[in-house]
């Protein structure tokens, strides 16, 4: 593995060789990253079979903004038999600076999505189960599973806000969608917030 | 919430990450060194939680603190009592404030005694309710006993002053609703106790407040002196780990 400056890691890129994966946690990968890169965040448990899981070459890029961080991706990887062609563990600045592409997803709380409701197209990525708890008005229910089988039923020149119960999963959803071009905000806090300040909502009927 | 305490059981010492799911920001409580930095950066990580500041109930005489590395490797304030004399520059932790993560609050009051500069953290999840959840007293009240009043200034005189304080730092924290519960900094057979100190490390005020002997002890004047007739030998090497602790 070389040390690596920016240039590099552009090149790299460039090539299309190596999947580049986004080991920050996903609330910084959604507010912004490099575009085409992997959100896969790190765990001390378990992280190399995830990354097996997604991705079929032995070979990746790792990127982060901590040096510890990138440094236990790697060992956790080579352990589990797979090559890093290199760490950038220096974050977006420098990144940005070379005035190469990244994407963005914006948070929105549910106090401005209740007030400007009309003007997004609201996508709640729950699960079946999940909305007996109620779903926001005109709402869209696509479970983040299936959200790539139906990528045509989302028109691109709408501002697309993207729900879940908490917050978390909005974000994979949102990255995913914006990736793809689309402008997409999470819900910070999810139904639990949107719930938990009285805002209105349609009951589903499971049956 | 976001929590986790991460314990060095041969000292009897618990430390904290502690955060708010909602925002994932959160903070670091009494980090220590033979944990090691890695240890609290990655187990934030595995949380997903961001930490934004580390704080310190009172600067440690029986371990030494990892608290300044993870400020400087992190970029993040380091936060200890404005009454901590230590030569290091760090944002100063004052009686009666509130400092904010997401959700997360956490209330700072001085509760002095085992050091001038120990405070304890009130910790309230406002997504849950206004009430507190926790408290976080250092070494201020243990599980069935109270941090020693002597390891700063073996002098009778000054023991007894910081016995005290103790007593008046108790009280305070009795005015805790029953429920909370209660985090020292300490558990076991830690140095920083006395011989009543459990080896559970949580308890709450509640229980406390019934089987404390300390808590008991209403007389200001029975309460230090049956602080000083309960003291242990100090531990060794308290005033090197303590100075360590202050110049970094």
């Amino acid at each position: 593995m070389m040390t690596l400056t920016v240039e590099h890691l552009k090149a790299i890129l460039e090539s299309n060789q190596f999947p580049v994966i986004d080991i920050r946690l996903i609330r910084a990968f959604a507010e912004e990253h490099i575009a085409g890169s992997q959100s896969l965040p790190f765990r001390q448990e378990g992280w190399a079979a995830l990354v097996r899981q997604a991705i079929t070459e032995p070979s990746v890029v790792l990127f982060t903004d901590n040096p510890r961080l990138g440094t236990a991706a790697k060992e956790a990887w080579e352990q589990a038999g797979g090559t890093v062609v290199a760490v950038w563990d220096q974050g977006l600045g420098p990144w940005k600076q070379l005035g190469a592409a990244t994407v963005q997803v914006k948070p929105v709380t549910v106090d401005e999505l209740a007030h400007r409701l009309e003007a997004f197209s609201v996508i709640d990525v729950r699960e079946p189960y999940e909305w007996r708890s109620g779903i926001i008005p005109g709402a869209k229910t696509i479970p983040l599973g299936t959200l790539s089988e139906r990528l045509a039923e989302l028109p691109k020149d709408r501002q697309h806000v993207v729900v879940c119960a908490h917050g978390n999963r909005s974000l994979t959803g949102a990255a995913f969608l914006a990736e793809r071009g689309y402008t997409t905000f999470s819900v910070l806090g999810g139904m639990a917030l949107w719930l938990g300040a009285g805002h209105p909502i349609d009951r589903w009927s499971i049956d | 919430m976001i929590w986790k305490v991460i314990q060095n059981p041969t000292l009897g010492c618990n430390s904290f990450l502690i955060g708010d799911e909602i925002s994932g920001q959160g903070v670091v409580v009494d980090p220590l060194a033979q944990v090691g930095v890695e240890a609290y950066i990655l187990s934030a990580h595995d949380l997903g939680m961001q930490i934004i500041e580390v704080l310190e109930t009172h600067v440690h005489a029986d371990h030494v603190s990892c608290a300044l590395d993870l400020t400087k490797e992190l970029s993040v304030p380091y936060r200890i009592s404005r009454h901590a004399p230590a030569v290091f520059a760090f944002t100063p932790l004052a009686d009666d404030t509130r400092l904010h993560y997401g959700a997360l609050a956490i209330d700072v009051w001085e509760t002095p005694g085992h050091t001038k500069d120990s405070v304890s953290l009130i910790l309230y999840d406002l997504a849950r309710g206004l009430d507190p959840w926790a408290v976080l007293t250092g070494d201020s009240l243990f599980v069935g006993d109270v941090g020693r009043p002597d390891l700063v200034d073996a002098g009778e005189t000054a023991v007894r002053l910081a016995a005290l304080d103790q007593y008046h730092s108790i009280q305070r924290l009795m005015t805790l609703p029953d429920w909370t519960e209660l985090w020292p900094a300490h558990y076991g057979s830690s140095p920083c106790g006395g011989i009543f100190m459990n080896r559970r490390p949580q308890s709450t005020i509640g229980y406390e407040r019934r089987f404390n002997p300390f808590v008991h002890m209403s007389d200001p004047d029975i309460f230090v002196e049956e602080t000083l007739r309960y003291l242990k030998p100090p531990p060794e090497e308290a005033e090197s780990i303590r100075t360590a602790n202050l110049t970094a």
